[in-house]
């Protein structure tokens, strides 16, 4: 006997994430974590485990709880780190992190500042955490899920948003898992051309940008550490950036919104901002710390199913035929060395006259590369 | 919508049942559906300064995992769960469904074997509550599945509850507090005894308790409450016993259970119905043929039975045993990976004698042996 769910687009995607993206193998000990309302998904990702004799680690979590728990906890309550709570990124051999906000307002009424004492308490946590992960020690995969949550920022009924992320994913593909090998493949391809050039120049409305990845490591973002994915990333030597580039897409981060943001710079450094929507937030971002005024990271998304914004990075970063750059974080394992709490990424179209030159060299046009 | 008693409940349990302490660990494991109760209990353990953890289960993702894991998985411990269990200073598990038949599809012997498989969790469970390292109270939420269980609305099923917590009363705690002196006195009685005999409707049990700790259940490890209980001598129980209601194990009803007991251990077991399981279970290890626990409700708002053993062994009247693991603090030696109780009416025509004196009948405890123990009314 089988256990189905009620929706089998779900029963492919636990299928994809546990054989292909996290690569599960007998024996290992999997977290999922995620909000409790994705009983469905839960349910399919224990019984896909259970197939593969691994043991789940389910930890379902409320995001009225994190809320209560921020709003009244003592800063001793909020700090205190318990053996429980380390163990639960210590003992996995692979973690599946779920997105799947239920109202993605839901710390609104949170000072940051709690959120910041708790995520501070819980810094060596995750410091060690990515530490093993860089090292291949364990695994990791972060999936994003519809919501109606999700659905109503991108504008959209449940129904469009699920056929929109499953689609995304390729999950009612006859064999999603060797579309993905072929999207690495062509990724691949990309990163190949890429490797050697030193200078990229990105030219698209209000955009002219160059950046310095010379000598720095192209990653595929194949479907393994995120689900859907789609895109080929490095980071750039930080203090070269030069030239201006301007959002296509409204943003959100971190429940906030953005709108028509444009960013000038010079010397890798972000000396002029504009936006006609969020404004009031950009100067409190940008001034974060020493490195949130540089680019931790260039990309380019290569997911040809997704083609407009839904407000949610997770996607947006990867519509096919466009660049983001981030500001702040870099990605050591490109060689990135800017360091910054905070990890923005801007997104700009290039589908509609953008050109990308390697070294001077036209190597991608309309969003294409040649 | 969050039901205002849900408030009451949390403060009761966390302040009461628990007493909890600041900076201790407490450890609330829920299935989600009871959500609501479980932000109650967070916030009540916040305000007390303690630092609470939650497990939410979610719908059908035990079914899933059981349904498609082979033995040699269901043979290992679920990560985490030990270390759990021996650093918590307080545990609280709200127990709720969905549907009280979800794992009816499963092959019991695959429940055994998880459920065996948790075995060195339970002993250290027992082992830390004994030693009042770790203190632990179960609830229940009330919930559709197990008011349909019931035969009864959400709406009553709700009010049965809260009623059988006397969160009904204004001071639902001086209740209880008065309530634990009666059971005092009940259980010094009890102490002195060396054997009971119980007789029933084709029940004839002799259950040897002497030297055995006498415990009185106020509302501090199960809410609502309302029990005394030990552990018998694990050689000493002989006769026979018929459960008046269906054992409930894991969503699988077994009806009318018959079991005769010989020098401790069940030497012929028979059910109307779901005999399989019965025996299955009893044969899941050495421990789990011999009692662990002997007991009679003493809650007498619980008036019914509801196929819910956290309400139907406190029901006024009545006694229950349980088959496997014993609670040490009782003295009871006895360990298995299985702990089932059985309840048996004692409401109409029952009794219970103490070496050989009539102690109780129809349900109460004579007037020379206990105090009265209904709770007041509101």
């Amino acid at each position: 006997m089988s256990y189905t769910v009620a929706d089998p687009r779900l029963e492919s995607l636990a299928r994809i994430l546990c054989r292909y993206s996290l690569d599960v193998q007998p024996g290992d000990v999997v977290r999922v974590h995620g909000p409790a309302t994705q009983a469905p998904f839960f349910a399919a990702v224990a019984a896909e485990l259970a197939r593969l004799d691994a043991q789940p680690m389910l930890r379902a979590t409320s995001a009225a709880l994190q809320a209560l728990i921020l709003e009244l906890g003592s800063d001793e309550q909020l700090t205190t780190v318990t053996e429980i709570d380390r163990q639960d990124s210590e003992l996995p051999d692979k973690t599946l992190t779920v997105w799947a906000d239920d109202n993605t307002r839901y710390l609104s009424s949170v000072a940051p500042e709690r959120e910041a004492t708790w995520q501070r308490a819980r810094r060596a946590i995750s410091d060690r955490f990515f530490e093993r992960l860089a090292s291949g020690e364990i695994g990791w995969c972060g999936v994003t899920l519809p919501t109606q949550a999700f659905a109503q920022d991108a504008g959209m009924s449940l129904a469009d948003f699920e056929q929109f992320v499953f689609g995304a994913g390729h999950v009612a593909d006859d064999d999603p898992i060797e579309f993905w090998r072929r999207q690495s493949a062509r990724q691949q391809a990309v990163i190949d051309r890429l490797r050697p050039v030193r200078e990229l120049r990105i030219v698209a409305e209000d955009t002219d940008l160059t950046v310095d990845v010379g000598g720095r490591t192209w990653l595929n973002a194949d479907g393994r550490e995120n689900f859907p994915d789609g895109e080929v990333f490095t980071s750039p030597h930080h203090e070269h950036t030069r030239g201006h580039i301007s959002f296509s897409f409204d943003a959100t981060h971190h429940g906030r919104q953005f709108a028509g943001v444009r960013l000038w710079f010079e010397d890798g450094r972000v000396v002029r901002k504009e936006a006609s929507r969020g404004e009031e937030f950009l100067t409190g971002m940008l001034d974060m710390d020493e490195g949130s005024r540089y680019l931790g990271e260039v990309a380019f998304g290569m997911n040809d199913e997704i083609q407009t914004g839904t407000r949610n990075i997770a996607f947006d970063e990867k519509i096919g035929g466009t660049t983001h750059v981030a500001l702040g974080a870099a990605f050591p394992e490109a060689g990135g060395t800017n360091r910054s709490s905070l990890h923005w990424d801007i997104v700009c179209d290039l589908r509609h006259g953008g050109e990308v030159y390697g070294d001077g060299e036209l190597i991608a046009r309309d969003g294409r590369f040649l | 919508m969050s039901d205002p008693r849900e408030q009451r409940l949390a403060q009761v349990i966390t302040e009461y049942s628990i007493g909890i302490a600041p900076g201790q660990l407490v450890l609330i494991e829920a299935p989600s559906l009871a959500e609501s109760l479980v932000l109650e209990m967070a916030r009540s353990a916040l305000e007390l300064g303690a630092h609470p953890r939650v497990r939410l289960g979610t719908e059908g993702a035990q079914r899933a995992f059981l349904s498609e894991a082979g033995e040699d998985l269901l043979r290992k411990l679920p990560p985490g769960l030990m270390t759990e269990m021996e650093e918590a200073d307080v545990r609280i598990a709200v127990t709720a469904a969905w549907n009280t038949r979800e794992l009816s599809g499963i092959d019991p012997a695959k429940v055994a074997i998880a459920q065996e498989a948790r075995k060195p969790v339970m002993e250290t469970y027992m082992r830390r509550s004994a030693a009042d390292e770790l203190r632990w109270c179960v609830t229940a939420y009330p919930c559709d599945a197990y008011a349909q269980d019931a035969d009864m609305s959400l709406a009553a099923y709700r009010d049965f509850v809260y009623r059988a917590g006397w969160l009904h009363l204004d001071d639902p705690v001086a209740a209880w507090r008065a309530f634990a002196e009666k059971l005092a006195q009940l259980t010094n009685r009890l102490g002195q005894v060396r054997t009971l005999r119980v007789l029933a409707e084709d029940t004839d049990l002799t259950v040897g308790v002497a030297g055995r700790t006498w415990i009185g259940s106020s509302g501090h490890h199960n809410f609502p409450d309302g029990e005394v209980f030990t552990g018998p001598l694990e050689t000493e129980t002989s006769g026979d016993v018929r459960f008046s209601f269906p054992a409930v194990f894991s969503g699988n009803e077994v009806d009318d259970v018959r079991l005769r007991f010989e020098g401790g251990r069940v030497v012929r077991s028979e059910a109307a119905a779901g005999e399989d399981l019965l025996k299955q279970m009893l044969a899941i290890d050495e421990g789990a043929s011999v009692l662990g626990e002997f007991a009679i409700g003493t809650n007498y708002a619980v008036d019914r039975f509801s196929k819910q053993i956290l309400f139907d062994e406190k029901i006024g009247g009545t006694c229950h045993m349980a088959v496997g693991a014993g609670y040490p603090e009782t003295g009871s030696t006895n360990t298995s990976g299985l702990h089932w109780d059985m309840v048996c009416d004692l409401r109409s025509g029952g009794e219970i004698h103490a070496d050989g004196e009539l102690i109780y009948r129809d349900g109460r405890f004579l007037p020379e042996f206990a105090p009265d123990l209904s709770p007041p009314e509101a």
